[in-house]
């Protein structure tokens, strides 16, 4: 049932299953709805934070169907995700959620009202965007957030670990499928763990640790981004029916494989590895140290 | 109307109705008549059929029939937008609005139920005027129809001068996208001739209405559209500049004359105020009503949910297609976003325009998805698109996925904890049959029921009651008796003069009371239970909730101390103990952040008439100490007539009320013992 899309980094370019992520979609809604209707998180100042994040991955999957489907301009893939920052605006206001980031090196970075209505809709434009971008390769668009995911749920209390366990679980097993080659999980997977990403850290409040460990991601980016602008060039890597090179350094791929021939498997391993690191570091920057010392 | 005449309360001398807004009255022919005689005429229908029902449960009906009415109404504009299923999902949307909801529940006797319903059959009717490709007969038909619409709508609701500006800048647009069509101008002539005609005749509205500042643009559009069509005729481009110079030197020069002879009638404050949200601030009076307020963003995604995106995609479907009639579409939904955002009240017209433009949004989405479910499935589409060949179960998803992202907008709302508010507003109750609480109570409570049962029973029609505004209609329609103020706040004197009787010392209230004839006084009060204390067997501490006259008294402080000057100045009470707002009562405390009344609150009559009520409820009912910890003060002038709620016991209280305890207080004032102490006037 699902649309085929050729693979390009395999000998043949076999045909190959694309946007699976609306299963991850699908699957996490329903489990949202569950936990909602079990009782086990309560609604908090009238707001409740499963059903929040429901709408928020549903709308994510649904934008990224769209583009799927038609190929969304920039501008609206680059604005839409705003509509699902105000579910989680309000659920920051209501529940009174600290409007202050506390950086290292840099210190505490206090927003006031800046917070609600400037930096939750970035973060969210932010993360859903540069997650979306990082993709191209067998595993790299699922394992990397994957980590992401994992890290700030370690870093959270019990009760929203709990949301997210389910859909993890699942999440794992696509990227374990996607890693292999045999599904894509399309732009409909990357935004929806991209939403969940971004709405999962400020309901848990753990904007901090975000910020550290999608630096990969905005790296990433950034470097895509400033070569459009300036040389107008876009990154492409190559495949000689074995292994990647570029002769560019246009994106983290194309970075790490510049003239340097790698399997597509060893890249996906390395950018994974560097997340791991950054969200290493953001883990441990969060453990309370006075209590190791 | 119903008992003697429909013109009666206008034609031949009008109704002034003396047991309102005591003593001058309420000039009831100053009110906008279509409410009371669709009522009133449906009501006699009804009865000449020979069904035999209360005037008082007809009206109560009235709003929930009319509610679907409109909802009906937005289905045929939906369709003639985008085909019967953005109808149909319009007139959903509508239905399920909150803000729709709760003002066309039972018993929402109010303005706005005539007036969705005329501003709805007006833009359908309107909509259809103009269309170019029917013919003229029935233009001429739609036009007579929308005109009526208008009237009806002007008749009805103040907001009217919204749908007639919105009517008049829809055209003027038209005009800038050289959209004119004769059709268009004889549509136009017709429905706000014949509505501006009707409207006229009836007393409140009148002349001056036309000369008034959002009635004016009428004129001048139709001025323009003469212009259009004028230039539309062969003419020398001499002609045609010197014919624009005078329209624009006519329509100037007009203006400034009408400015300068003072025609122009200054809009009311309430409608300024939605204009310009700041300029309410500085008004204690239209900002203490709840419904008046600004609504914050929050209110409209509370309202909303994630149906803004639907809206949004609305918007973007109506701007790529400009048709004339997604042309109005567009300017609808953006003003009334704007006035929404500005008044809480103003949502309910917004609804309307979400409703339609949300449907717009949903089948505009779907459109590609539904085509190809439809499509046989070995068709491949042919696109530059990156997916080759995509199922029809694929589709099938997309569509589920909307599906999906409605029954959390619809069924379970993140932003209210699940329960979406339109299913909370269903079943809240009328306010007045919850005592005014903020609860779902499984049968009627009895509180201020009984109190209004009480002052019918015991009391003249024409004692005077003094209660603050909120309770004016309860008090004189339901209870019978003569009142100072209700919900009309149409004199602003008086509310301040009531809320000086309230905050002043005993003395200085009865001085001013004295002036009202008043021979009662009544409070309303709530109080919440905290959990029980087991030290001497089950003892509650009951502490003041804020749902009545506890938490309204600030507004009284606030309203009564803009007209401080004048209090002084009339003798009613010394600069000494005068006050401008409720900082002069007390403060908040930082730590709690309760309200601690200093000396000059406990002075104050309000405070008295409050405590005392809470002391009686610890001694009648039994099982509970009040809080703050403080003696009841027994007021000096003021006698207990009757006290609702005093015996309502904890236990009760708790299981009724989720422990909040209405008590409804009405003294009578002890004149006598006030003469002879400061001998007789």
């Amino acid at each position: 049932m699902f649309p085929k899309v050729p693979d390009q980094h395999k000998i043949g370019k076999p045909l190959v299953p694309n946007g699976l992520g609306v299963i991850y979609v699908l699957f996490t809604t329903v489990y949202l709805f569950l936990i909602y209707f079990s009782g086990i998180a309560k609604a908090s100042n009238g707001v409740s934070a499963p059903l929040t994040l429901a709408v928020c991955i549903l709308f994510g999957g649904f934008m990224g169907l769209l583009d799927d489907w038609m190929d969304l301009k920039w501008r609206y893939k680059a604005f839409m995700p705003l509509i699902a920052a105000l579910p989680l605006i309000y659920l920051a206001i209501e529940n009174g959620l600290r409007t202050s980031i506390s950086l290292p090196f840099i210190g505490m970075i206090q927003f006031h009202e800046a917070y609600y209505f400037i930096i939750i809709p970035l973060i969210v434009m932010i993360v859903t965007n540069t997650v979306n971008q990082l993709g191209g390769l067998n595993g790299l668009e699922t394992v990397c957030p994957a980590i992401i995911l994992i890290g700030l749920m370690v870093l959270s209390q019990f009760s929203y670990l709990l949301l997210m366990l389910g859909p993890l679980i699942l999440w794992l097993a696509l990227a374990a499928l996607n890693f292999k080659g045999k599904i894509f999980v399309g732009n409909t997977g990357s935004f929806a763990i991209g939403m969940t990403i971004a709405s999962f850290a400020v309901i848990t409040d753990l904007k901090s640790s975000l910020l550290v460990s999608i630096l990969p991601y905005i790296f990433n980016s950034a470097l895509i981004l400033l070569t459009i602008f300036l040389f107008k060039k876009r990154a492409s890597v190559s495949f000689d029916g074995k292994k990647l090179v570029s002769d560019q350094r246009r994106s983290l791929v194309t970075l790490i494989t510049y003239r340097r021939p790698l399997t597509e498997h060893q890249v996906v391993a390395l950018i994974s590895l560097l997340m791991v690191i950054f969200m290493s570091i953001a883990v441990l920057i969060e453990l309370p140290w006075p209590l190791l010392t | 109307m119903v008992q003697n005449g429909l013109l009666s309360p206008y034609w031949p001398t009008p109704w002034i109705n003396t047991q309102q807004w005591y003593p001058d009255g309420l000039d009831m022919s100053g009110s906008l008549p279509a409410l009371p005689m669709t009522a009133a005429i449906l009501y006699n229908i009804i009865s000449w059929l020979g069904v035999n029902v209360d005037l008082m449960a007809f009206v109560s009906l009235l709003p929930v029939i009319f509610g679907t009415f409109a909802c009906l109404i937005i289905y045929f504009i939906g369709k003639d937008m985008g085909g019967k299923a953005v109808g149909l999902f319009a007139a959903l949307f509508l239905a399920l609005a909150p803000s729709f909801l709760q003002r066309t529940a039972l018993g929402f006797f109010d303005t706005e139920v005539p007036g969705m319903l005329g501003l709805l059959l007006f833009i359908f009717l309107f909509l259809r005027a103009i269309d170019e490709t029917r013919s003229l007969r029935s233009s001429l038909i739609y036009s007579i129809g929308s005109g009526m619409a208008l009237a009806y709508f002007i008749g009805a609701w103040g907001a009217a001068y919204f749908l007639l500006d919105l009517a008049v800048f829809f055209v003027f647009v038209l005009i800038l996208l050289k959209r004119y069509s004769q059709r268009l101008l004889l549509s136009y002539s017709l429905t706000f001739g014949l509505a501006l005609f009707i409207a006229t005749k009836v007393p409140y509205i009148s002349l001056g209405y036309l000369t008034s500042g959002p009635v004016i643009p009428i004129a001048g559009v139709f001025l323009l559209l003469c212009l259009a069509e004028v230039l539309r005729n062969n003419i020398s481009a001499r002609t045609k500049v010197s014919l624009i110079v005078a329209t624009i030197t006519a329509l100037v020069g007009g203006f400034v004359v009408m400015w300068q002879l003072g025609h122009m009638q200054g809009i009311a404050g309430k409608f300024i105020s939605v204009l310009d949200p700041f300029v309410r601030s500085a008004a204690p009076l239209i900002e203490s009503v709840a419904e008046h307020r600004v609504s914050a963003w929050g209110n409209i995604y509370f309202e909303l949910g994630l149906g803004i995106l639907f809206f949004l995609a609305g918007l973007y479907f109506t701007l790529r297609n400009p048709t004339n009639r997604n042309v109005f579409l567009l300017l609808f939904g953006a003003t009334s976003l704007y006035f929404a955002a500005s008044m809480v009240r103003l949502l309910v017209i917004f609804a309307s325009a979400f409703s339609l433009l949300a449907a717009i949004g949903i089948l505009g989405i779907l459109k590609p998805f539904y085509a190809l479910l439809r499509e046989a499935p070995q068709l491949a589409i042919k696109s530059k698109r990156r997916i080759a060949r995509v199922s029809k179960e694929y589709s099938g998803v997309a569509i589920f996925l909307v599906f999906m992202l409605l029954v959390t907008n619809l069924a379970f709302s993140p932003q209210s904890g699940g329960m979406p508010r339109v299913y909370s507003q269903a079943y809240a109750p009328i306010t007045v049959s919850a005592a005014s609480l903020p609860v779902v109570p499984s049968e009627p409570a009895q509180e201020w029921l009984d109190m209004l049962s009480w002052t019918q029973n015991n009391l003249q029609s024409t004692t005077v009651v003094c209660a603050w505004w909120d309770y004016g209609y309860w008090l004189s329609i339901l209870g019978n008796v003569t009142t100072l103020a209700d919900n009309a706040t149409v004199n602003g004197t008086q509310i301040e003069n009531i809320g000086f009787s309230f905050m002043a010392p005993e003395q200085q209230s009865l001085k001013m009371l004295e002036c009202y004839n008043a021979k009662y006084i009544l409070v309303f009060t709530t109080l919440g239970l905290g959990s029980p204390t087991t030290q001497q067997q089950y003892q509650y501490i009951a502490s003041p909730a804020g749902f009545g006259d506890e938490g309204k008294w600030m507004w009284m402080a606030r309203i009564s101390g803009q007209a401080r000057d004048r209090f002084i100045q009339t003798g009613f009470i010394g600069e000494e103990l005068a006050w401008t707002d409720e900082n002069t009562f007390g403060s908040r405390d930082n730590q709690t952040g309760a309200w601690q009344w200093n000396n000059v609150g406990k002075n104050s009559t309000i405070y008295k008439l409050l405590s005392w009520a809470k002391q009686r409820w610890t001694e009648v009912s039994g099982g509970g100490v009040v809080g703050p910890d403080e003696a009841g003060v027994q007021p000096e002038y003021f006698t207990e007539a009757y006290f609702a709620g005093v015996d309502l016991n904890p236990i009760d209280a708790s299981a009724k009320y989720g422990g909040l305890i209405p008590l409804v207080a009405l003294y009578e004032i002890d004149w006598q013992k006030y003469y002879t102490e400061i001998g007789q006037p």
